[in-house]
């Protein structure tokens, strides 16, 4: 009984969460203007380093990076913008 | 006079002026032409190595080491001691090459097999549509997004301990089914969130689950999904809540209203005090699983039940020196405190502690030699009734291992 009680409180903050979410999803979603002027060089080396080290421009070619640069967002769940200046940093840097 | 002076000036330097434009001209001609060659040569080399619509690379980790093991079983009040070692490291050695194919800026095709102590086996097989600026949806084999350990940071040049938290990966099931994510920017803050509908997992007699089965064991789906929030705008914290909730009763079985309620809830912190990296990562799961009635495995006449409720945890801190200017900034140092409860009273029950304490060299940005010494303490709480009970276990283990992403 317990238990029940615990499943159904962590559903409803669960629920919580996701409508506090969906509500800002909503009401659209526009960076600062300080987050928006942040240069791909910050960009990653606030968000590579969240999971791993951050890496060398020189690891991979240009192309490479833009594959790369894909399958990262899908792990890391960076935004379309953080991915493409961070892309761009490392191929003009390569 | 005034002829002597056009004479003596004014024609030699009209002469010399025009044969000096002559000149010019002569090696301009000359130097136009090499320009133009090389300029063609170089056009078609920029041609010849522009890339195309489609993209094919090979990426990948493997992980190999040595683990040196102590084991001490004591049950009925009698202990026994084992010593073992071994190359390869049974439990963590990985050899995992991934195939990224780029179609255009839209699809991304993902697939990594691997081989490991368990034979050759698909970490994942997917393909992602690109479909907005901040949605990806994803068809295929993937890991769920249940909370964030397995999905990001289990990888062993990633991971900064030879060994995965106990139970952590083992919750987070990797499934055939249909996913949409994305990251998202409001103020100066992030989020992020990963939705995911899957055939979801397979309650097995003894009570524990299995997973990835292409074939759907009941006619409902899974849905395991995750929201990140990243409240400052350097990124630094990222707090996740997870969820995953489904039927796990075969259909028309007798389990076939059992239902699987699990949550995750994890923390992510990354902040460099000059000129120290300090890296936190922590993760709690919670898998609760109806109450059902399973089969006696003594006599398969009587059956036996229990409260099937599973918690798995882990709190780690690496500390890296990254930004003095000698050796030291190869180094880093981690530590690990995990707990893994199964249920009491079943057939597998156990409550269990681990304590891991490592030193990692950073032989670049991307490979890693790791040592990693971790004490392990594991109190059966299985069914005596049942004959399951298997007393209490220590084990220290050293592990030495080597992981590179390529």
């Amino acid at each position: 009984m317990k238990t029940d009680k615990s499943h159904y409180l962590l559903t409803l903050g669960l629920l919580m969460v996701f409508v506090v979410f969906g509500i800002l999803f909503i009401n659209g979603c526009t960076p600062s203007k300080e987050v928006a002027a942040k240069t791909g060089v910050q960009l990653w080396g606030e968000n590579c380093q969240r999971c791993h080290n951050t890496p060398s421009p020189s690891t991979y070619s240009p192309e490479q990076w833009e594959t790369v640069g894909m399958h990262m967002q899908t792990r890391a769940l960076i935004t379309e913008n953080e991915k493409n200046k961070i892309v761009d940093f490392l191929k003009t840097t390569h | 006079m005034r002829n002597i002076f056009f004479n003596k000036w004014v024609f030699p330097s009209i002469l010399l002026v025009s044969s000096c434009t002559n000149l010019f001209a002569q090696n301009n001609t000359v130097v136009d032409s090499a320009i133009l060659n090389r300029l063609t040569t170089l056009e078609q080399q920029v041609n010849y190595n522009k890339p195309g619509n489609d993209h094919i690379m090979v990426v990948g980790l493997t992980t190999i080491g040595f683990a040196d093991i102590k084991t001490t079983n004591t049950l009925n009040g009698i202990a026994t001691t084992a010593k073992t070692n071994s190359l390869g490291d049974a439990d963590h050695y990985e050899f995992s090459p991934m195939f990224l194919w780029r179609h255009g800026n839209k699809f991304l095709m993902e697939f990594e097999p691997s081989f490991s102590n368990n034979g050759l086996g698909v970490n994942w097989a997917d393909v992602s549509f690109f479909a907005a600026p901040n949605l990806i949806i994803r068809a295929g084999y993937f890991v769920l997004p249940f909370g964030a350990y397995s999905k990001r940071l289990a990888a062993g040049w990633i991971d900064k301990l030879a060994t995965d938290p106990m139970g952590i990966a083992g919750m987070t099931p990797t499934d055939y089914g249909i996913e949409a994510e994305g990251g998202l920017s409001f103020g100066s803050m992030k989020m992020n969130y990963d939705v995911a509908l899957s055939n979801g997992n397979q309650l097995l007699p003894d009570g524990t689950l299995t997973s990835g089965n292409i074939s759907d064991n009941n006619n409902n789906k899974t849905i395991t999904a995750r929201v990140g929030l990243l409240p400052f705008s350097n990124s630094s914290l990222e707090l996740g809540v997870s969820g995953m909730f489904g039927k796990v009763g075969d259909a028309g079985s007798k389990f076939e209203n059992a239902k699987g309620n699990m949550y995750a809830f994890d923390l992510n912190y990354v902040k460099t005090f000059n000129p120290i990296f300090v890296n936190i990562k922590a993760q709690y799961n919670i898998v609760n699983i109806s109450d059902v009635n399973y089969v006696n495995p003594l006599d398969a006449t009587q059956t036996y039940t229990f409260n099937n409720h599973s918690t798995a945890g882990f709190a780690q801190c690496a500390v890296r020196p990254g930004g003095v200017k000698n050796f030291l900034k190869d180094f880093e140092v981690a530590g690990r405190y995990t707990s893994y409860n199964t249920p009491s009273n079943s057939t597998w029950g156990s409550d269990q502690h681990s304590v891991s304490i490592g030193l990692d060299y950073w032989l670049s940005w991307r490979s890693v030699i790791k040592f990693t010494y971790e004490t392990f303490t594991g109190n059966s709480t299985a069914s005596k009734l049942l004959n399951a009970y298997t007393g209490k276990t220590e084990t220290n283990t050293l592990y030495l291992q080597f992981s590179i992403q390529l």
